[in-house]
């Protein structure tokens, strides 16, 4: 796609007047895309302002109870692994279940609900503590206890936000297993994977992870009250 | 928190807060319903625009971000694309049978109402710069969710010169506003 392509496509894209087909492979587009998406950014900023030549008028009054509703299941299903399940099925499941059992008494006094799981072994025996901050980006890792590293390799720390493909490497961990990073690339969410892998000196070579995955955790939101 | 800016309560919302929903809805529905019934023209289907983009909001909240745009424009977005689901779903690439489509008055009074806001204004002259049925096209299609074809028919000209005018008008806009 040309840059005069690209433009084209998004300001047509936000005024609306792509058809269906043609939205929906935008859509799928900007994913993959990132000057595409914010080339269609850029627009609807420019474009907004319009929306004030709309009418306000009041919605339905049954209208909130209707979208409440429809907020409980999808609630539910955020927290399940939406499609690639290979390398953490088993853990996964323990760890939210884990992290949420362990929360409650843990982190109570905390707040504004930060982002936390915990980590298990393979016998769930608790091994890290993650906490995140949605704000300002911060993820912190913990070892609850030593933890043998085999000779030779590294600890590398991944994370990888609902419907990405791929994890984002967060650094090596070091021997004390505790490490505290800001990634601009990543931002804190519930439901977003946190990961332990084993890979050579120096971390993976290719930004992806290379070893096993000796932990996995997926973040939810700490609610103290 | 009920003072809280609008960009943190969907910060709030990101991170799972369940009453932070609530109160975007609280504080925003009645301007965002009007954007959807602007675009769709009939109250149901303005509130199933609606309902589905709440349900995109709590979904992507952890997407917004405050350095990249204002809360305000980030829900609109939400909810004209929702609308404009609802409205391709139903076959809107055929001219309008509907002579009352778009005579909601937005040409010239009510380009006034841009002038709320400092962006709004800068949009406005911009707009002026450009030939009436061109501006009227790039309203049509924004605020009232009409395809190529039903501008056409509704500004009585050809499907081509309605498609070349609003795409110059548009690179026209955006250098108009850099």
């Amino acid at each position: 796609m040309t840059p005069d392509e690209r433009e084209e496509l998004a300001a047509e894209y936000v005024l609306g007047t792509l058809t269906a087909a043609e939205a929906r492979r935008v859509e799928a587009a900007m994913r993959e895309d990132a000057a595409l998406a914010a080339a269609i950014t850029a627009w609807e900023a420019r474009l907004a302002p319009l929306t004030a030549l709309a009418t306000p008028e009041a919605p339905p009054p049954d209208l909130w109870r209707r979208i409440e509703a429809s907020l409980a299941p999808v609630r539910a299903i955020r927290t399940q692994r939406p499609a690639r399940p290979h390398w953490f099925t088993r853990v996964w499941a323990l760890g939210a279940t884990a992290a949420a059992a362990v929360l409650a008494v843990v982190i109570i006094t905390r707040e504004p609900a930060p982002l936390m799981t915990v980590l298990l072994t393979s016998t769930d025996a608790p091994a890290f503590l993650v906490e995140a901050n949605a704000r300002d980006g911060e993820i912190r890792l913990a070892a609850l206890g030593a933890q043998a590293v085999p000779e030779g390799r590294v600890r590398e720390l991944w994370a990888l936000p609902q419907g990405a493909t791929a994890p984002t490497s967060l650094g090596l961990i070091p021997a004390d297993g505790r490490i505290s990073v800001r990634n601009t690339a990543i931002r804190p969410e519930p439901g977003m994977l946190i990961e332990i892998t084993l890979e050579p000196p120096g971390g993976s070579p290719i930004g992806r992870p290379t070893g096993p995955v000796l932990f996995i955790g997926r973040l939810l939101p700490a609610r103290g009250t | 928190m009920s003072d809280a800016p609008l960009a943190a309560l969907i910060q709030s919302v990101a991170r799972g807060e369940r009453d932070a929903l609530k109160r975007v809805y609280e504080r925003q529905s009645v301007r965002l319903f009007g954007v959807a019934n602007a675009i769709l023209r009939d109250r149901d289907r303005a509130a199933d625009a609606l309902h589905n983009a709440f349900l995109s909001v709590q979904r992507r909240a952890g997407q917004f971000d405050p350095e990249r745009g204002a809360a305000e424009a980030w829900l609109a977005a939400i909810v004209r694309h929702a609308a404009l689901d609802i409205i391709r779903a139903q076959g809107r690439e055929l001219p309008s049978d509907d002579p009352g489509l778009g005579d909601v008055p937005v040409e010239p009074e009510a380009l006034a109402a841009l002038e709320a806001s400092e962006q709004g204004a800068a949009l406005k002259r911009c707009l002026e710069t450009l030939p009436e049925k061109n501006r009227q096209g790039i309203v049509l299609a924004f605020v009232h969710g009409l395809s190529h074809p039903q501008i056409a028919a509704r500004l009585e000209l050809p499907l081509g010169t309605v498609k070349a005018w609003i795409r110059r008008g548009l690179l026209a806009l955006r250098e108009c506003l850099a």
